[in-house]
């Protein structure tokens, strides 16, 4: 077979399709089920679905993957006749097609790896198959008739005329609106797609129909979009929202009395737009959206890298000029700009690689939906998402985090139902998770349960190390590698497993911050910051040991004049290497340690120094360096060589000299001493 | 007949395939990486790359030495990692017949942990062959980040 090579081209491209269609489809189906146990239906959700299978199918079948296609296939079949009577769907169906979307996600996923996609099990397809011999036909008797324009009519399923029958036994309102594009209204933004989206805030759109109309100064393209609404906001607000002034837009929303429609003449060549264009228009507009591979942006910010790096040498360059007494002052004028259009050019790269907390969260109703199943546990689920926007390999990152703390929270934290009932507690469970933008460039995302809580004892008994005094020291335990899960699943009832591996990944890779906060009997919370970006930071530099450091500004507390004689000494324990001062801090006392010790290297006199406050879960520690050299905005490559991992060492940068400069992460080296030392000398 | 890059250390010359073999460059020196093992100098930029050096002296458990003027780095790559390799000197680019290669003595394979994996004679010299993959894959299973050394008094991780 000569077609191999082209083949693989497009699997990497199908399962990146399919992947999207099946997240939707998720989705979806959950809308379905959520409206299904508020005893009303989602008919459009019905629709949705239908069609990510429709096209996984026809994707699947291009590029030959039987399997799929016998699922999808039996699914689609099925929501079709689903969508036809009236779009609702009874509780086994929905299980049966989760199931169905979970069994071609299996098999994307089998073919993402290289493998084969396994030939679907007969009773999966059994259950598929019998779906369609149960199907309800039972639309509700229609309470009123639409008085539309025949063709129009003619155009809307069965669904939509149901959701308008609906919507105005509700008290909302039908009303049609027009809209015809012409290259003005373009070119004021005003097409199709924004007007659709502007409508979205003020109606529920029911459907958008093209339609051909003589062409007219008002329509010179001879088209116009017909926008069925349901709405209970006032005519203005909805010709504010497609943004309509005086006559540049004219009947745009004329009320229809309900539940009588207004008849209108419809022309002629209206056929013309039928079948293709009506399926265009209506898939969610993604016109003017591209997809990007994220390695090609990556491209691009190295290449913005190395832009800055060049920027450093240049001002050395020119510093060292006016050292010599060379009029610089063009030169620095135009350094000025150059450090503006790049700060402008990194802003827009870093936007383009920005996704919405809320696709981070879109898929976490699915996981708890599993796990409710799976354990039997009765879970209600609260998700508090922002507008917050963050880096795409962040929220990679953050993604499996998630997963892991819910997954833990509902297994092992959240009591069975009689357990609960109890404890007095309410039956179901919650969990509750917030995300939101702490400040510009730090998401906190919480996730907490109402669950038994962690019992410190016994855990730090597990760990056979003395039990913690405080939720960090808890903290720290359950991070401890290894740290044998099971056990502590069984005798505490609280978590253990896998923390070190978040713990990781928000610290370490990330260089975030944890924390968690836990009342035994009561719940247990934890709380995670991670930077919205990351390779780009606003660091100070400093120099310890004839050696220079950087480390991030958002980590640094404050930084402080080191008075040697207003120190006081601890008396340092045997075995314990580190000296260990204590800076008094406006009242407070701070431990101090000495970078240079803590890195071995070597000291610089032991003069007036200065010292790096930073803060971990609460707590002050300030590390001694020789002397600050500044602050600038540096570029971090990750240290992902296991020779040069190490902790407190969160990566490299290059400060113009050629040569790397570590970046480090003294926020994870203080707990990493915590850990070894402090522990001892300072509890 | 294959492109191999010849390079020396403590006297002896040892080669590796010219293909795994990004560059070579002069060296004046790493930055420290506090915690790193003690056969890794630190870590250099390469290409835009950040790449720790790996001190062949002391990873062979031959005597450091200072930096000279013919110090040189053999950039690698194998294994997915791209190390670079401290040595004495590097200087030639040779093709050898692989046919030619010899199963290293016992004693230069122990001796060296079986990371010279074959021998090369040529003429008068005898060049000793690398196990690039050996080298570089036997440190990524250990993907723990390891403990700082605040307690064991030891002062060996870095050159002072």
């Amino acid at each position: 077979m000569t077609g191999t090579a082209d083949l693989k081209e497009f699997i990497a491209a199908y399962l990146v399709e399919a992947e999207e269609h099946l997240a939707v489809a998720n989705t979806q189906l959950l809308a379905v089920e959520g409206a299904q146990k508020n005893g009303s239906t989602n008919p459009r959700a019905v629709r949705e679905t239908f069609r990510s299978l429709h096209t996984i199918k026809g994707l699947s079948a291009m590029v030959g993957v039987e399997p799929v296609v016998a699922i999808a296939h039996r699914m689609e079949n099925f929501l079709r006749d689903s969508d036809r009577s009236g779009g609702t769907l009874a509780q086994p169906a929905i299980d049966a097609l989760l199931r169905g979307v979970r069994a071609i996600e299996q098999r994307v996923a089998a073919l993402a790896r290289g493998d084969s996609a396994a030939p679907p099990s007969e009773e999966l397809l059994a259950a598929l198959d019998s779906l369609g011999l149960v199907a309800t036909t039972a639309a509700p008797a229609p309470a009123a008739v639409l008085d539309l324009d025949p063709a129009l009519l003619a155009k809307l399923a069965p669904f939509e005329v149901d959701q308008l029958l609906r919507g105005i036994a509700e008290g909302q309102r039908a009303l049609r609106a027009e809209f015809s594009p012409s290259p003005e209204r373009a070119a004021q933004g005003l097409t199709i797609n924004s007007v659709r989206e502007r409508m979205a805030k003020v109606a529920d759109i029911v459907r958008v129909l093209p339609r051909g109309v003589p062409a007219s100064p008002e329509a010179p393209g001879g088209l116009c979009f017909v926008l069925i609404l349901l709405t209970r906001s006032s005519d203005e607000l909805i010709a504010e929202a497609v943004g309509v002034r005086g006559a540049q837009f004219q009947s745009v929303a004329r009320e229809l009395p309900a539940p009588a429609m207004e008849s209108e003449l419809v022309p002629s060549i209206e056929a013309e737009f039928d079948g293709a264009e009506d399926g265009k228009i209506d898939t969610h507009s993604r016109r003017g959206v591209v997809r990007v591979d994220v390695s090609r942006l990556d491209d691009a910010m190295e290449g913005l890298s190395s832009l800055i790096v060049t920027r450093f040498r240049l001002a050395r360059a020119i510093a060292s000029l006016t050292e010599r007494g060379v009029n610089t002052r063009e030169l620095s004028e135009i350094m000025t700009d150059n450090a503006r259009q790049l700060r402008d050019l990194r802003a827009a790269i870093v936007r383009v690689r920005m996704v919405p907390v809320s696709e981070l969260l879109e898929r976490v109703p699915l996981l708890v939906r599993g796990l409710r199943r799976a354990t039997n546990r009765s879970v209600r689920l609260e998700l508090e998402g922002g507008s917050a926007e963050l880096d795409k390999s962040v929220s990679e990152r953050l993604f499996p985090v998630i997963v892991h703390l819910v997954r833990n929270a509902v297994d092992h934290a959240i009591e069975t139902p009689d357990e609960r009932l109890r404890r007095g507690k309410p039956e179901e469970g919650l969990l509750r998770i917030t995300c939101g933008a702490r400040t510009n460039t730090r998401l906190e995302i919480t996730v907490s349960d109402d669950g038994r809580g962690i019992d410190r004892a016994a855990v730090a008994k597990k760990a056979g190390r003395p039990s913690p005094s405080d939720d960090a020291g808890l903290l720290d335990l359950l991070c401890i590698p290894g740290l044998s899960t099971r056990d502590i699943v069984t005798t505490t009832s609280g978590r253990g497993m896998g923390m070190e591996i978040v713990k990781r990944t928000i610290v370490d890779e990330l260089g975030g911050e944890l924390e968690v906060h836990s009342v035994v009997g009561q719940g247990t919370t934890f709380t995670l910051r991670v930077p919205l970006t990351i390779s780009i930071v606003d660091a100070f530099s400093f120099e310890c040991g004839e050696q220079r450091f950087v480390v991030p500004v958002t980590m640094v507390d404050e930084i402080v004049e080191v008075d040697a004689n207003a120190l006081v000494k601890v008396p340092a324990n045997d075995d314990d290497s580190l000296t260990v001062d204590i800076l008094s801090r406006r009242g407070v006392a701070v431990p101090m340690i000495q970078l240079a010790q803590v890195f071995r290297l070597k000291t610089a006199g032991k003069g007036a120094g200065k010292a790096i406050v930073v803060r971990r879960a609460g707590s002050a520690v300030a590390f001694a360096v020789d002397r600050m050299l500044g602050q600038q905005e540096v570029v971090v490559r990750p240290l992902n060589d296991v020779l040069v991992r190490a902790p407190g060492v969160s990566g490299a940068t290059d400060l113009g000299d050629g040569r790397p400069t570590l970046v480090l992460d003294l926020v994870a080296l203080s707990a990493s001493l915590s850990m070894v030392s402090l522990g001892g000398s300072a509890r | 007949m294959k492109l191999h890059v010849v390079f020396t250390l403590t006297g002896a010359e040892y080669a590796l395939p010219f293909d795994s073999v990004l560059q070579m460059e002069s060296y004046t020196g790493a930055t420290l990486v506090p915690g790193a093992p003690a056969y890794v100098d630190g870590i250099v930029t390469v290409r835009g790359m950040v790449v720790p050096v790996l001190d062949l002296r002391t990873r062979f458990g031959l005597p450091r030495t200072e930096l000279t003027l013919d110090t040189r780095i053999v950039v690698t790559e194998s294994v997915g990692r791209v190390v670079a390799l401290r040595v004495d000197s590097a200087r030639e680019v040779l093709k050898l017949d692989v046919e030619k290669h010899q199963p290293a003595p016992s004693i230069v394979s122990e001796r060296s942990s079986g990371l010279v994996n074959a021998v090369h004679p040529l003429g008068k010299r005898l060049l000793l062959l690398i196990d690039l993959p050996k080298l570089l894959g036997e440190n990524s299973h250990d993907l723990q980040p390891r403990a700082l050394p605040a307690n064991d008094g030891s002062n060996k991780q870095l050159p002072s």
